[in-house]
């Protein structure tokens, strides 16, 4: 039984890439005059995978229409990575893959334009065999159904170029040749089992799928034999609160809370009586002591 | 001030002491009146934030567990916060629970750790009956502001805030606070706009959102 892959939790050192290449993209904007905005406008996601089992690692390379300056490169990704999504602002780029550790300028092995719309995102995946490699724009979804996980499948086993894939005993696709990719479906979140089922080969995975959340099952070829990963798209709350949280009790507020007035009048009359008795009391002596 | 002396003028002496005793009974007046502590409900029948399945397959704890730590503590230097974080659940009736001290913040333990996939949702008071909350100056934070939150085993996650936003509450955006995103960001959430003295409610919550930095 495993939980759902975290991009991040590979690709250390491309993430790495990604991160500095992102900063250097982000600084381009704000530079450019380019306000970088909220998360819930104005900007996009995008993650580079490599999908394809008898090409050899590639460097991709995401370039922005925008800002010719900017650009993100992972080096030396090979079948079976997936890179962790990134935030950039919308717009247009462009991906490219070039054999790994070709030289920058020169002519890409493959491209393609992405339309990143903003509050949408998109996997970007080298898919095929080597002999028709294509890349892929796939658009994510980021809404789940209340209270259910959305899980697809993205089949990239050229061994067993037909599978039927079933979770938590749905079944997700029947016959799904290499190289697609199925709907996202809604399944009642949990501990599931997902069943790979090819001409000769099978195999059976657990996960723990969280509702709310968003999953991409890819299946691959591992070391020649038929394996299951499971990425996780998207993570929302385990349950979404109703309304909105009282946070606040009015103190600083414009008006004062009605409830304190009476109480500050009785401190203020208090303040008076007690200073009153005292002066009273200290006057009378005063006299009396020197008196004597 | 010798006691023979106090007993010769009884009526003053007698003054100032009604006159302390009103002092005092005003100040745990007000004291209590402001007492900031409106409990959050108790998280008693609170459903279960991680659904337990049913079947042959055991539960296994949720993904988070393995990789990233708990926060534990809060840093905005730009508004001078500094607060451990405390853990938030549901009230009975569903809503978020609120830290019952305004003087500190907390995480809601349904939503994704901060730095992991998904959005951290923490929840601070603006202010008590008195005077300023943990997340007073929260509305200050502009576009670019550093959020820092400390984790268990010394790690930390530095975010960046993107935009702050007022909502009335009437409007809360459900799915821009708690719905599913595919990177690391987080969530601020206190209340603001103006408030209600008939309710005891602001009309408003301002609601920062950040992202993990790079």
């Amino acid at each position: 039984m495993r939980t759902p892959r975290r991009p991040l939790a590979r690709l250390a050192t491309a993430a790495a890439a990604v991160a500095v290449a992102t900063a250097c993209l982000t600084l381009g904007q704000l530079a450019a005059g380019v306000p970088f905005a909220s998360a819930s406008t104005g900007v996009g996601w995008i993650r580079l995978a490599h999908l394809s089992p008898n090409t050899p690692a590639v460097d991709v390379y995401l370039y922005s229409f925008r800002d010719p300056n900017a650009k993100i490169v992972l080096h030396h990704v090979s079948y079976g990575t997936v890179s962790p999504f990134e935030q950039v602002p919308a717009g247009d780029y462009t991906v490219a893959m070039r054999a790994a550790g070709a030289s920058p300028g020169s002519k890409p092995v493959l491209s393609t334009a992405v339309d990143v719309r903003a509050g949408h995102a998109y996997t970007v995946a080298g898919m095929g065999p080597a002999s028709g490699l294509r890349l892929q724009v796939i658009p994510d979804r980021l809404r789940a159904p209340r209270g259910k996980a959305l899980v697809r499948v993205i089949q990239a086993s050229l061994n067993q170029d037909v599978v039927r894939v079933t979770v938590g005993g749905i079944r997700l696709a029947s016959h799904l040749k290499f190289a697609s990719v199925t709907a996202y479906r809604p399944l009642k979140p949990g501990a599931l089992a997902i069943r790979v089922a090819g001409s000769s080969e099978r195999t059976t995975d657990t996960f723990q799928l969280m509702a709310d959340s968003l999953y991409t099952v890819v299946v691959l070829d591992q070391n020649g034999k038929l394996a299951i990963d499971c990425l996780m798209d998207a993570q929302g709350s385990k349950v979404d609160p109703v309304g909105a949280p009282a946070t606040g009790f009015g103190g600083t507020a414009a008006r004062p809370g009605a409830g304190l007035l009476p109480w500050a009048a009785a401190g203020l009359a208090g303040l008076l009586v007690a200073s009153s008795g005292f002066a009273l009391v200290s006057r009378r002596r005063r006299p009396a002591a020197h008196a004597r | 001030m010798s006691p023979t002396r106090l007993i010769r003028r009884p009526w003053a002496a007698a003054a100032a002491l009604l006159g302390v005793l009103m002092l005092c009974s005003a100040a745990a007046g007000l004291a209590w009146a402001s007492h900031t502590g409106r409990p959050a409900t108790p998280p008693k029948g609170t459903p279960p934030l991680v659904p337990v399945p049913k079947g042959k397959w055991a539960a296994v704890p949720p993904s988070a567990a393995a990789s990233v730590p708990k926060p534990t503590a809060l840093d905005i230097p730009a508004i001078g916060v500094k607060t451990r974080l405390i853990r938030l659940g549901l009230t009975t009736a569903g809503t978020l629970q609120v830290p019952s001290s305004t003087a500190v913040a907390g995480w809601y333990t349904g939503s994704p750790r901060p730095g992991e996939p998904g959005a951290a949702v923490i929840a601070g008071h603006i202010d008590s009956y008195l005077g300023p909350g943990v997340f007073y100056r929260l509305r200050e934070l502009k576009p670019g502001s550093l959020v820092y939150v400390q984790r268990g085993h010394g790690s930390l996650a530095v975010f960046k805030v993107t935009a702050v936003r007022t909502f009335l509450k009437t409007k809360f955006p459900t799915a821009a606070v708690y719905g599913p995103v595919p990177d690391a960001q987080l969530r601020l959430i206190t209340c603001g706009g103006t408030f209600d003295p008939a309710t005891g409610h602001y009309l408003s919550n301002v609601i920062v959102f950040a992202s993990l930095r790079p």
